[in-house]
C-alpha cells in the first residue's frame, strides 16, 4: 500500500513535468504539438550526448538539453506552426510528419538500439520499507519546484498574464497591445524546454530509444484532454490520475495492461466532457 | 473534371499496363508494387473518411487491424474458410467503424483525430494481453493461409482489389451522396442547414470506409501470411497512411493512388542508400516539405503547372 503510494507520487510528478509543456502549447493556441515526444527524445539524446559520450558534467547536460528544446520549439513554431496557423488539424498532422523525421533523425545519428542512461542522481533510498531511487525522487522535486515556479509566473509576471490573455482570446489581446506572435514564440520555447528536462528524466526512468517518444506523447495527451485547457492545477491533480492509475495497475493487476485505462479515460472524457475535466468552457 | 475520350484511353492504357507488367519485371519489384496497391487502398479508405468529411482520423490501423486480426483468427484458429471469414472481417471492422462514430457524433477536428488515436493505442495494448492464445500475444502470428501462390498472383489479386474499389469509390463519389459527404467536410453546419441530417450521412463515410479499410485488411493479412501487432498498430504505419492521401490529394480516388505509389517507390529506392529506419528521414522530409508547399497535394499541384 505504502509502495504504491511511493511509486504512485514519483510517476505522477515525472508525468506532470511532462505533461506541462504539452499543455502550455494546447492552452495558448489550442495547437497539439503531436511532435512533443520528440522534445523528449531529442532533449533525452541530446543529455546522453552531452554528458555520457562527451564526458562533461551532468548539469551541462541538462542544460544543453534545455537549450537544444528551446530552439525546437522556437524553429517548429517559426518555421511550421505560423505557416499553418489557421488549420489546426494541419498542423497536427505535420507536427507528427515532423516527429516521425525526428524519430528517423534519431536512428541515423545514435543507431536504432536502445540505450540506458546513467542515472542522474545515483542512489537509493529506504522509505518505509520502500526502496526510491534518487533519481526518480529528484525529478519528482525539480518537477514540482518547475511547477509552482511556473504557476507564480503565470500569475504574476507580466509575460505570464499576457499569455493567459493570449490563451483565452487571442484578438483581444492583440487589442490590448499584447503580440500574440511573440507570447506564442514565448511559449513555444518554455514548451520546448520543459520537454527536453523532462524528456532527459523520462529517459533515465526508461531507457533511450527512437521508439521511446510516443508513450509520453500519450501520457501528455491524455493528462491535458482530461485536465482541460489552461489549467495547471489541472494538469497537476490528472498527471496524479494517471501516474496513480497506472502503478495500481501495474501493482495489481498486470504490468501489460498499465496504458489501457489511460486510452479509457482518454476516450471516455472527450466523448462525454470534450472541455475537460477542469477547463473552462470554449464558445464554440 | 468532366469525362473525355481520352480519359477513358489513357485509364484503359494504365490499367493494360498494370496487368501486363508481371511479364516485364522482376519479382521483388512486383511485391513492392503489391504493398504499394494495398497501401493505396488503405489510402482510399482514409481518404472516404477524412479527407472527405474533415473528420481527420489518426487511427485508421485500429479498422485496418480488426480486419485483419479476425479473418486470421477465424482461419487459424477456427478453421474457417477464407470465403466465410473474410466477409465476417469486414461486417466485424464496419461494427469497430461505428464504435468509432459514437464520439465523431459530439466532437470534431483535434479532438476527435485524439479519440482515433487512442483507440488504436488501446487495441494495440488488449491485443497483447487478452486471450494471447487466440491472438498470439506480443509476436503475433504466422502461418495464416495466403490465398495466392508467387508474386505474380499476388500482384493480380491486389491490383483487381484497388480497381475495384478505386472504381466503386469513384462511382460513390460521382453521385448525389458523395456530393453531400464532402459538402459536410467543407461546412457541417450548412448540411444540416440544408435539411440533411449530418449523423446519417456521417455514419455512411465511417461505414464506407470501415468496409474498404476491413477489406483490404483482410485481403493484406492473407497475402503476407503474417501479423504482428506493433507493426499493425504502429504510428508509422498510420504515417504513410496519411502521407499517401495527403500527398497525392484528398478528395479524389487518383490522390491516394498516386501518394501510394509515389511514396513506396521513394521507401524502396532509398533502400540501397539507407537500408533500416532512417529511410524514414528523407521520406518524412520530402513529405513535410511537399505538405507545407502544398496541402493539396501532387494532383492540386500538377493541375496547377497544367494550367498555367
Amino acid at each position: 500500500m505504502l509502495q504504491i503510494l511511493i511509486q504512485g507520487l514519483l510517476l505522477s510528478g515525472l508525468y506532470a513535468l511532462i505533461a506541462m509543456g504539452f499543455m502550455l502549447i494546447f492552452s495558448i493556441g489550442r495547437v497539439l504539438n503531436l511532435a512533443y515526444g520528440a522534445y523528449l527524445m531529442v532533449g533525452g539524446y541530446t543529455y546522453f550526448w552531452v554528458s555520457q559520450s562527451l564526458g562533461m558534467p551532468k548539469l551541462a547536460g541538462v542544460v544543453v538539453a534545455a537549450a537544444v528544446g528551446v530552439l525546437m520549439g522556437v524553429l517548429k513554431y517559426s518555421l511550421i506552426v505560423r505557416t499553418l496557423r489557421r488549420d489546426h488539424v494541419a498542423v497536427e498532422i505535420a507536427t507528427l510528419m515532423l516527429a516521425v523525421v525526428a524519430q528517423a533523425g534519431i536512428v541515423l545519428v545514435f543507431g536504432d538500439s536502445s540505450k540506458v542512461l546513467l542515472p542522474i542522481v545515483p542512489g537509493v533510498l529506504n522509505v518505509a520499507g520502500a526502496s526510491v531511487t534518487c533519481n526518480i525522487l529528484v525529478a519528482m522535486i525539480i518537477s514540482w519546484a518547475i511547477l509552482l515556479g511556473l504557476y507564480v509566473c503565470v500569475r504574476q509576471t507580466h509575460t505570464g498574464r499576457a499569455m493567459q490573455a493570449v490563451s483565452m482570446d487571442a484578438k483581444g489581446a492583440a487589442i490590448s497591445g499584447i503580440d500574440p506572435d511573440r507570447i506564442n514564440l514565448i511559449t513555444w520555447g518554455i514548451s520546448g524546454a520543459l520537454g527536453a528536462i523532462g524528456g532527459v528524466f523520462f529517459a533515465s526512468y526508461t531507457q533511450l530509444s527512437p521508439s521511446m517518444w510516443v508513450a509520453p506523447l500519450i501520457i501528455s495527451i491524455a493528462v491535458v484532454i482530461v485536465g482541460g485547457i489552461g489549467s495547471i492545477i489541472g494538469t497537476l491533480v490528472v498527471a496524479h490520475i494517471v501516474g496513480f492509475l497506472e502503478v495500481i495497475v501495474v501493482a495489481e493487476l498486470a504490468p501489460e495492461l498499465r496504458g489501457v485505462f489511460t486510452m479509457l479515460l482518454i476516450i471516455c472524457v472527450l466523448a462525454s466532457r470534450p472541455q475537460g475535466l477542469f477547463g473552462r468552457e470554449e464558445l464554440h | 473534371m468532366e469525362l473525355r475520350w481520352f480519359h477513358v484511353v489513357l485509364w484503359g492504357g494504365l490499367i493494360a499496363g498494370m496487368f501486363l507488367l508481371p511479364q516485364v519485371v522482376s519479382n521483388g519489384t512486383l511485391r513492392t508494387l503489391i504493398f504499394a496497391n494495398y497501401l493505396a487502398v488503405f489510402a482510399i479508405s482514409w481518404d472516404v473518411l477524412s479527407g472527405r468529411t474533415g473528420y481527420v482520423s489518426f487511427g485508421h490501423p485500429f479498422l485496418i487491424g480488426i480486419g485483419a486480426y479476425t479473418t486470421a483468427i477465424l482461419t487459424k484458429r477456427f478453421d474457417v474458410p477464407v470465403e466465410v471469414s473474410i466477409p465476417l472481417a469486414v461486417l466485424f471492422t464496419m461494427v469497430a467503424g461505428l464504435l468509432v462514430l459514437l464520439p465523431a457524433l459530439r466532437i470534431r477536428g483535434s479532438y476527435f483525430a485524439l479519440v482515433t488515436l487512442a483507440f488504436m493505442e488501446l487495441l494495440y495494448q488488449l491485443v497483447q494481453v487478452i486471450r494471447p492464445d487466440l491472438t498470439g500475444g506480443t509476436r503475433g502470428m504466422s502461418g495464416i493461409q495466403t490465398l495466392t501462390r508467387g508474386a505474380a498472383n499476388g500482384y493480380y489479386l491486389s491490383t483487381a482489389l484497388m480497381l475495384c474499389i478505386a472504381l466503386s469509390m469513384w462511382l460513390l463519389m460521382k453521385t448525389r451522396l458523395g456530393t453531400a459527404l464532402a459538402a459536410v467536410g467543407m461546412n457541417e453546419e450548412s448540411v444540416r442547414g440544408s435539411g440533411l441530417s449530418t449523423t446519417r450521412l456521417k455514419a455512411f463515410a465511417f461505414l464506407t470506409s470501415a468496409f474498404i479499410a476491413g477489406l483490404g485488411g483482410a485481403f493484406y493479412v492473407h497475402y503476407l501470411g503474417s501479423l504482428a501487432p506493433r507493426a499493425m498498430f504502429d504510428i508509422n504505419f498510420l504515417f504513410t497512411i496519411i502521407v499517401s492521401a495527403l500527398l497525392g490529394g484528398t478528395s479524389t480516388i487518383v490522390g491516394p493512388m498516386i501518394g501510394a505509389f509515389f511514396m513506396t517507390c521513394l521507401l524502396e529506392y532509398l533502400r540501397p542508400v539507407l537500408p533500416g529506419a532512417e529511410r524514414y528521414f528523407v521520406y518524412g522530409a520530402i513529405a513535410l516539405i511537399l505538405y507545407m508547399y502544398q496541402p493539396k497535394g501532387l494532383v492540386k499541384l500538377v493541375q496547377l503547372t497544367s494550367k498555367a
